[in-house]
């Protein structure tokens, strides 16, 4: 076994402290503690407050659907009024968009913000990506949504439009 | 042979809102006795007490999916031949095969309207050609 020379040494280990206190400085720039105390959670608050803003205006515009449809139309005048009415009340509530849009943008930038920093993290850690799952619950959850193929809603040209649905079980009736 | 009117319906979602707009788009078609259950296993509860004509039914739910849910009707001889349509955001080529080798007598993809949803449920109670 070859023994380095102590100059050898002492420039390995000088380059090893010098990548210790880079990936320190790194480490600190990921701010994982404000991403996991901040960033994290202000984005799950950001989108239940959409989801439950959606789902409030959805409830109000079918809520004005169902009492339109349910109207007595035998005074049309009584009718209209109340339709004219009704259709304020539904632009009104359909200024939900504006904030809900707020919310999803301010999401999207801290997304692309803690994107920016995983990447640069791992790209100077030269971190690769360990096989498998974190934990026994994700691994149970995974194999969950793959045996009951639950995939979610599919991005535009991912899943099948209805006529191609239809065509496809038209095909396996056939068989 | 059409669809009959007075014929209970169960609608299965997870999703109060999707379940008022089912019932509504419903009411519109005709069909007044509509119950409405969460998931499957509430779902399963529910068949298993009244006779419905028609199962309308969202694919993913907990604790029971709506295919879990096709299929378990599909394997109890009381329940076996009532009409199941899924209805749901479940696009994939993979989730239609699955559904139809369970037993599903039609497919509706979320989002959907009216024509479509009458479509459907008039295709189920067609006459075989």
């Amino acid at each position: 076994m070859r023994v380095p020379k102590n100059s050898e040494l002492e420039s390995d280990l000088r380059k090893i402290a010098e990548y210790i206190v880079t990936l320190r400085q790194e480490i600190a720039a990921l701010q994982a503690n404000e991403m996991h105390t901040e960033k994290i959670p202000s984005a799950g608050q950001e989108l239940a407050a959409v989801v439950n803003s959606t789902e409030g205006a959805t409830n109000e515009i079918m809520a004005i659907a169902e009492k339109v449809l349910s109207a007595d139309a035998s005074d049309a005048a009584a009718y209209k009024a109340l339709v004219d009415n009704e259709m304020m009340a539904l632009f009104e509530t359909c200024a939900f968009q504006d904030l809900t849009g707020q919310r999803i943008s301010r999401v999207v930038k801290t997304l692309e913000q803690i994107e920016m920093r995983v990447s640069r993290f791992a790209s100077y850690a030269r971190v690769a990506d360990q096989a498998g799952f974190s934990s026994k619950q994700e691994a149970e959850e995974a194999e969950r949504r793959a045996r009951l193929m639950l995939n979610g809603p599919s991005i535009a040209g991912d899943g099948n439009r209805q006529i191609e649905i239809d065509r496809l079980l038209a095909s396996l009736r056939g068989e | 042979m059409a669809a009959d009117s007075t014929m209970p319906i169960l609608i299965v979602d997870d999703y109060k809102t999707m379940i008022r707009i089912i019932r509504n788009l419903l009411k519109q078609l005709g069909f007044e006795d509509v119950d409405e259950a969460a998931d499957g296993k509430e779902a399963l509860g529910k068949l298993r007490e009244k006779k419905y004509g028609l199962v309308i039914s969202d694919w993913n739910m907990e604790p029971m999916t709506g295919y879990e849910l096709l299929r378990e009707v599909r394997a109890d001889p009381e329940l076996a031949k009532t009409p199941f349509i899924m209805v749901t955001a479940e696009s994939k080529t993979e989730n239609v095969v699955a559904a139809k080798k369970a037993g599903v007598n039609n497919y509706i993809v979320k989002p959907f309207n009216a024509a479509t949803l009458k479509n459907k449920i008039d295709a189920v109670f067609a006459p075989a050609a």
